[in-house]
């Protein structure tokens, strides 16, 4: 996958249009980025990549990059 | 010891009873936005839920099924040999609710009774205590409790469980099968007492007693602890429960999850390789009961019954503690399902 792919399915998850997210992104800016939607992107994340987040690994993420860079780290973006 | 079975026990009768108030998420929600409730109800799957309030103790919703299935079955209160009561919302800390149960009963006093401080996954350790008691000589009868009140221990303000949690007690008759050809019974049992945390109530146990904090006396839950904890450990207990069993996936008839949260469950079927159609889901009408979920279930989840065989059903238990388990159990044809309700002081029904 690549990042712009990436990023387009983080727009998904958080019910977000494609252009309207992007690597800087910040967390407060998307709406459904909560509580409830760091389970959906728990779920996500195994369920399509078999990646587990810990609660430290999601507390620390402040931009829709640092989702990104989760899943570059565990080598699931190609570019 | 992760995994045991025997032929020593069945299922007679079981019944499940939840407090008549029933509280609509949607409509009754005050403290939160609507859109939010809109969202929790969405994913958690939580529509309504029945609440004890400040009247009901588990202890009342486990004696008013427990009556029900003994009536039901016509067995008289000094037939039964042992009682366990599964909570961890008793009536006092001393003495055991098993025994203010067995006074109401009004069993005989050799009667073996006695509680078990397990929750979410109390429905299976109390299936295989109570198979263990009917192995031996003198125990023909069991009666399993598993009751619980999490509503009463949610802070209202805490927007991880407010509107999750419902109440709910259920009485399982259990008798000693006899005979060799019996139905076996399986069992996978585990425990990981590092997550202690994820799932707990600080204050007013002996640790901390009267806390300066008041939220210490409601139930404080980590979502991603308790998350990651689901999706490491379920799909590993189905697969080795089904292969020491060797029954496979499609000879179950139903997998009866503890109804923790709907969007997990769904979750957790998908990683399973679980069809949707044999997991009854009653999350919706009670919300979270915790353990007895597990009965609940089985009472309220409309299996479809065959009348020339039993069912063969995999209960799967998991949650505080960090406490799994797991029970492949048969549900004969004649055992009584039943369901109840009990009013609180001030309810009509």
């Amino acid at each position: 996958m690549t990042t712009q792919e990436a990023t387009r399915w983080i727009a998904g998850l958080f019910q977000e249009s494609a252009d309207s997210i992007a690597p800087e992104t910040p967390r407060d800016a998307v709406a459904a980025w909560d509580s409830l939607g760091e389970l959906t992107l728990m779920a996500d994340m195994d369920e399509k990549f078999s990646i587990v987040l810990t609660d430290t690994q999601l507390k620390a993420m402040t931009k829709v990059g640092d989702i990104l860079q989760v899943l570059r780290e565990n080598g699931k973006l190609t570019d | 010891m992760a995994t045991t079975s025997t032929r020593a026990a069945v299922i007679r009768g079981i019944t499940s009873c939840v407090p008549a108030r029933r509280f609509d998420n949607l409509e009754e929600t005050t403290g939160f936005d609507k859109e939010e409730v809109e969202k929790v109800v969405r994913l958690a799957g939580v529509k309504t839920r029945h609440m004890a309030g400040e009247s009901i103790c588990s202890s009342d919703l486990c004696l008013a099924a427990a009556r029900d299935v003994l009536d039901a079955l016509e067995w008289a209160p000094e037939s039964i040999d042992g009682l366990i009561m599964v909570t961890q919302s008793p009536d006092y800390f001393l003495p055991s609710t098993a025994c203010l149960l067995h006074r109401d009963l009004k069993l005989a006093d050799t009667c073996a009774a006695f509680d078990v401080g397990l929750g979410c996954s109390g429905y299976t350790y109390g299936l295989w205590l109570a198979a263990m008691m009917l192995q031996g000589p003198g125990f023909a009868r069991v009666l399993l409790l598993h009751g619980e009140t999490p509503a009463r221990f949610a802070s209202e303000s805490d927007r991880a469980v407010a509107l999750l949690f419902g109440d709910a007690g259920s009485a399982t008759a259990l008798e000693a099968r006899g005979g060799a050809d019996g139905k076996r019974w399986w069992f996978n049992l585990h425990t990981d007492g590092t997550g202690y945390g994820d799932l707990i109530i600080e204050g007013g146990a002996f640790r901390d007693r009267f806390p300066a904090d008041p939220r210490k006396y409601f139930v404080h839950m980590s979502g991603t602890g308790i998350f990651n904890f689901t999706i490491k450990r379920v799909p590993p207990l189905v697969e080795s429960t089904l292969a020491a069993s060797g029954v496979g996936k499609e000879e179950v008839d139903y997998f009866i999850f503890h109804q923790s949260n709907l969007f997990i469950m769904r979750h957790l079927a998908r990683k399973c390789g679980l069809p949707e159609d044999r997991i009854p889901f009653t999350i919706g009408e009670f919300g979270s009961t915790g353990g007895p979920s597990v009965p609940l279930t089985i009472a309220n989840g409309n299996l479809k019954r065959p009348a020339d065989r039993s069912l063969q059903l995999l209960l799967l238990a998991y949650g505080v503690g960090l406490s799994w388990g797991s029970a492949l159990v048969d549900l004969p044809p004649g055992a009584i399902l039943n369901h109840v309700q009990l009013p609180g002081a001030g309810d009509t029904v």
